[in-house]
């Protein structure tokens, strides 16, 4: 009860928030030097068909102006349609935004599964080789760029041991793709009972996600062992020594008041990887949502740009209110 | 050395539960003589003794609670001396036979509980959780059991507050439920660390009269930590004064306050006193003031005593029985007719 | 007319999120003379840190009057008017926390004559005297406040307030922070200041046997309501309040003997401020308690001179305590063990 009243209560304000976001990367996109209609109609456009160009597409009017027309359009469900790929932007994000959320998921849940059991590990034994490995491990992984880590995976992978498919895209083209449903080719393939194409978007999916994850799990390992560390320093830690509970049951407490800063870092690296996986997913030609707003924001390409931003937006305000909703469910002081 | 001479003692004592030989606790510093935190302390308690420990914040009262309970925060060490609880030496026990002694047969009582407790478990599953591994009850029976031990510690409405997080509960009733977790399995001694510091106090007279009637109703051993020696001279069997983790004097209680012979106990005393006289002689009133901590050559207290001789610079005094069961460690204790 | 003269103070905080309020103080009145201390004492909840506050100006009442040497406080803005700064002054409870970790003990002391204005050699030797008043010893003033004891804290602490010659200092539970040795000194020294200087105090404290030592006036608050007010030695010795008295025998003085052997135990805790009880706050936990206890708040009633109490049946609680002090009885026994080894006069 009260927390349905708390969800309504957050709710109210994502409309507000949604709006706000939009506007501030609007006047953020107009700042960047680049005419589309220069763009779309080439060299050897004339002057004329340029200042009919931009007039058809409203770019003769003031920003703000601009922003109102663009803002009731996406108030009616049309994000307007990309230059480039001459598609609405709705579908184009239809494709690219699950690829993206499947990459960044997995990879999250092996960092999580590589980070959470090294810290923990590390925090319990301050002097035992797992801290010497968590330790050295943050250190490197901290250090590496993605897209180099991505490259050196395919090199020794791909083309040495030639134990991975091609980095070239989500399933192979001689692969018939399972009909699209929720936009994951793993889920999709799955629904559909098409094993082959399950095997092959698996295969893919192997050295991105490795890529990501390996890197990734540097933050999580951090986060873990810093603050186990401190909840096994606490005084209920201590309490709860005093009292003879065994080691398995006082890290078992401390882990349980660690996860909030868990959840937190887990969170905060979502949000930033749905476009922080970009440079992964250009050396995959991954196609995900990143990479075709990259191209939009090279190409002065505006509606694919702002449609990311948005998905993107609302998936964070989603992620968040998870977020805040699991701390509801662990910790009682928070209810 | 020190397993011979604890037994001899024993002998002479067979009632004494717990024998703390010569225990030292050291922590070591880097390019430095090592800070002792406790020195050489020997003390016996009976059973169903209340032995209360007074001292300063800082004097190294809570560690010997922690050495005896061999959770000396690291890099402290133990570095002599012999602990013997029921028969075995704590100071030498493995981690694994230590943490069954822990909360089952020496519990402890601590202050701000609040801040000690879990803050995400409910009161009943923390105190079911030290049945059950104590125990081996099981889940019902040991809910059945946290039930009953919130009885016991008169906590109004434990039906409800078995399922109460810590925050929910005010100071007084969070240290009802520590008492009741110390009581959970029955032991035979109770190391109560300045359990009622942050009680109200009239709160603090309910929490302490609760203590005392369970100990004594079970015969349980007690140690009370505590830096007001006003509550020990109501609440204990024999006290201990503690100065820069050395034992200063121990007496049973009625000899205690009636012939307090090392200065720093007079002076503990002396700041209840209204004798305008009696209060600036002890509490040394018109020197300004430096720091003025323990010393490390010849006595440690020195440096606060309005006693001090040139005896007292350079020799160390040793714990001398000047009556029988009356200890103080003095070169000059206070004399009376 | 009195130096300070509080009149029916209220001071309610509102809870953010939320249509109630802390009740912190109700309707509370007392004066201060100079060169006088006033105790007020209380647990947790009883609103006497509040009206330290208030009295300071650093937080404004809901209603009520405050005035200084006649003069109408009314909020803070004229406790910072030029004739009346430093006038007022404040110690704190937690030495650690109200020093400035960066700074040392000289800038400490020197700080309220900066804000004054004090021409720089006026202050190094007010620095000075005010140190060597409080017994602080010349070396200390170039450390900083994490290289000496607590005990020396406060003592920079009340230097700190003295340095602007105050009239009125608030003690919020000075020694409450400290060791009982510590303590004592700590009260020795406030009284000393006071016989010099006729500085007047308003002490706030849960520490009975330091209130016995240094006030000449106790009132005793519960709830944020005076229940009982009146001159130190008759508030030890004849109690009146039930409260008051199950404050007074929850002292353990360090004698065995000495007990005191009071019939009035509350039970339960403090409740909360927010949700007040009907009449009588303290009815709940009185196990004098009777009907009118719970349908109206007893009045205030001169049982002495200048011995205010707020019980129906303060009769009957002052018959349950005869010869009450403990307090008295207990020094005579200590006069005995601490002339040992005393030089005679």
């Amino acid at each position: 009860m009260q927390m349905l009243a708390y969800i309504g209560r957050r709710l109210i304000f994502v409309g507000p928030q949604l709006v706000g976001i939009l506007l501030v990367s609007f006047l953020l996109l107009k700042l960047i030097p680049g005419d589309p209609a220069v763009m779309m109609l080439g060299p050897f456009a004339t002057d004329d068909g340029l200042a009919r160009l931009r007039s058809e597409l409203g770019l003769d009017r003031s920003i703000f102006e601009q922003f109102d027309i663009y803002l009731w359009r996406v108030i009616h469900g049309d994000l307007g349609s990309s230059w480039q790929t001459t598609m609405p932007v709705t579908s184009d994000l239809a494709q690219r935004f699950p690829a993206t959320l499947e990459l960044v998921t997995l990879s999250l849940l092996l960092a999580l599964a590589i980070g959470m059991p090294l810290g923990i590990a590390g925090a319990r034994n301050k002097t035992g080789i797992l801290r010497k490995i968590a330790d050295y491990y943050g250190l490197v992984a901290g250090a590496l760029p993605d897209f180099w880590f991505a490259l050196v995976l395919i090199f020794i992978l791909y083309t040495i041991l030639g134990v991975a498919p091609a980095p070239l895209g989500r399933i192979d083209f001689t692969v018939i793709p399972p009909p699209d449903v929720t936009g994951s080719l793993l889920i999709d393939s799955f629904i559909s009972g098409n094993w082959a194409a399950l095997g092959n978007a698996a295969g893919h999916l192997v050295l991105p996600v490795l890529t990501l994850g390996l890197i990734n799990a540097a933050p999580i390992l951090k986060m873990t062992q810093s603050t186990m560390e401190r909840m096994l320093e606490a005084d209920f830690s201590r309490y709860a020594e005093m009292c003879g509970l065994p080691p398995k049951v006082v890290a078992r407490k401390a882990l349980r008041n660690s996860l909030p800063s868990v959840i937190t870092i887990v969170s905060v690296l979502y949000g930033f990887l749905i476009g922080g996986a970009v440079l992964v997913e250009i050396v995959f030609s991954w196609g995900g949502a990143g990479q075709y707003a990259v191209q939009g924001v090279l190409n002065a390409d505006l509606n694919p740009v702002m449609g990311f931003v948005l998905y993107s937006a609302i998936l964070s305000l989603v992620i968040y209110l998870l977020v805040d909703l699991i701390y509801f469910a662990i910790d009682p002081r928070t209810r | 050395m020190a397993t011979t001479s604890a037994k001899t003692s024993d002998d002479n004592e067979p009632a004494a539960i717990l024998a703390c030989r010569n225990v030292s606790v050291e922590f070591p510093q880097y390019g430095a003589a090592a800070s002792v935190a406790l020195r050489d302390v020997s003390l016996n308690l009976r059973a169903g003794e209340v032995l209360g420990l007074v001292g300063e914040s800082g004097s190294g009262k809570t560690m010997l609670a922690r050495a005896i309970m061999r959770l000396v925060p690291p890099p402290g060490e133990i570095a002599k001396g012999s602990i013997h609880f029921d028969g075995k030496n704590l100071a030498e026990l493995d981690q694994e036979s230590l943490r069954k002694i822990r909360g089952r047969d020496i519990a402890m009582i601590i202050s701000n509980p609040r801040g000690e407790l879990d803050p995400l478990q409910t009161v009943g599953q923390q105190i079911a959780s030290v049945l059950r591994h104590h125990l081996d009850l099981d889940r019902k029976v040991a809910r059945d059991r946290a039930l009953d031990l919130l009885k016991q510690v008169s906590i109004p409405d434990p039906q409800r507050r078995l399922d109460a997080y810590p925050h929910e509960l005010s100071g007084g009733m969070a240290q009802r439920v520590v008492i009741a977790i110390a009581l959970a399995c029955s032991p035979r001694f109770i190391i109560s660390d300045d359990a009622t510091s942050g009680l109200d106090v009239t709160v603090q007279a309910q929490v302490l009269e609760l203590i005392r009637s369970l100990v004594s109703e079970r015969g349980t051993s007690m140690m009370f930590i505590t830096r007001d020696i006003g509550i020990t001279a109501h609440y204990c069997d024999r006290i201990a004064i503690i100065y820069a983790g050395e034992i200063m004097e121990i007496a049973e209680r009625a000899v205690f306050f009636d012939d307090p012979q090392h200065p720093y106990t007079v002076l503990l005393l002396a700041a209840f006193a209204q004798n305008e006289r009696l209060r600036r002689y002890w509490l040394g009133e018109d020197k300004a003031r430096e720091n003025s901590g323990p010393s490390p050559v010849g006595c440690s207290f020195q440096n606060r005593c309005v006693r001090v001789r040139e005896r007292c610079r350079t020799d160390h005094p040793a714990l001398i029985e000047r009556q029988p069961g009356h200890l103080v460690r003095c070169h000059y204790p206070v004399e009376r007719s | 007319m009195s130096l300070l003269e509080i009149q029916d103070l209220v001071q309610h905080f509102p809870i953010a999120g939320s249509k109630s309020v802390v009740r912190a103080v109700n309707e509370v009145s007392f004066s201060l003379e100079k060169g006088e201390t006033l105790a007020l004492v209380g647990e947790s909840g009883s609103g006497k840190t509040t009206i330290g506050r208030c009295v300071l100006g650093l937080i404004r009442p809901t209603a009520g009057r405050i005035s200084f040497r006649g003069i109408d406080l009314g909020g803070s803005k004229t406790v910072r008017s030029p004739d009346l700064r430093g006038k007022l002054q404040l110690v704190f409870q937690e030495p650690t926390e109200s020093l400035n970790p960066r700074q040392r003990v000289f800038e400490q002391i020197d700080e309220p004559l900066r804000a004054l204005k004090v021409p720089r050699p006026d202050r190094e030797k007010k620095v000075r005297e005010a140190a060597r008043r409080v017994g602080l010893a010349e070396a200390l003033l170039d450390r900083y406040p994490a290289e000496v004891s607590m005990g020396l804290q406060q003592r920079v602490g009340i230097a700190r307030a003295m340095i602007s010659d105050p009239e009125v200092v608030v003690l919020d539970e000075p020694t409450s922070a400290l060791d009982p040795t510590a303590r004592a000194e700590i009260i020795d020294l406030l009284i000393r200041i006071q016989r010099d200087l006729g500085t007047a105090y308003l002490f706030i404290s849960h520490d009975l046997s330091a209130v016995r030592h240094i006030s000449h006036r106790i009132a005793v608050l519960y709830l944020g309501k005076i229940v009982e007010q009146g001159p130190s030695a008759t508030l030890f010795a004849q109690p009146s309040h039930p409260y008051s008295v199950a404050l007074l025998s929850s002292v353990l003085l360090p004698n065995p003997r000495i007990r005191s052997g009071s019939s009035i135990r509350l039970s339960g805790e403090i409740p909360s401020p927010i949700n007040l009880p009907p009449a009588c706050y303290l009815a709940g936990r009185c196990p004098l308690a009777i009907e009118p206890c719970r349908s109206a708040m007893p009045p205030v009633e001169t049982v002495a001179p200048n011995h205010d109490v707020r019980c129906y049946r303060h009769g009957e609680v002052a018959g349950l305590v005869p010869d009450f002090d403990s307090f008295a009885r207990f020094q005579s026994e200590a006069d005995r063990i601490l002339s040992a080894g005393v030089p005679a006069l």
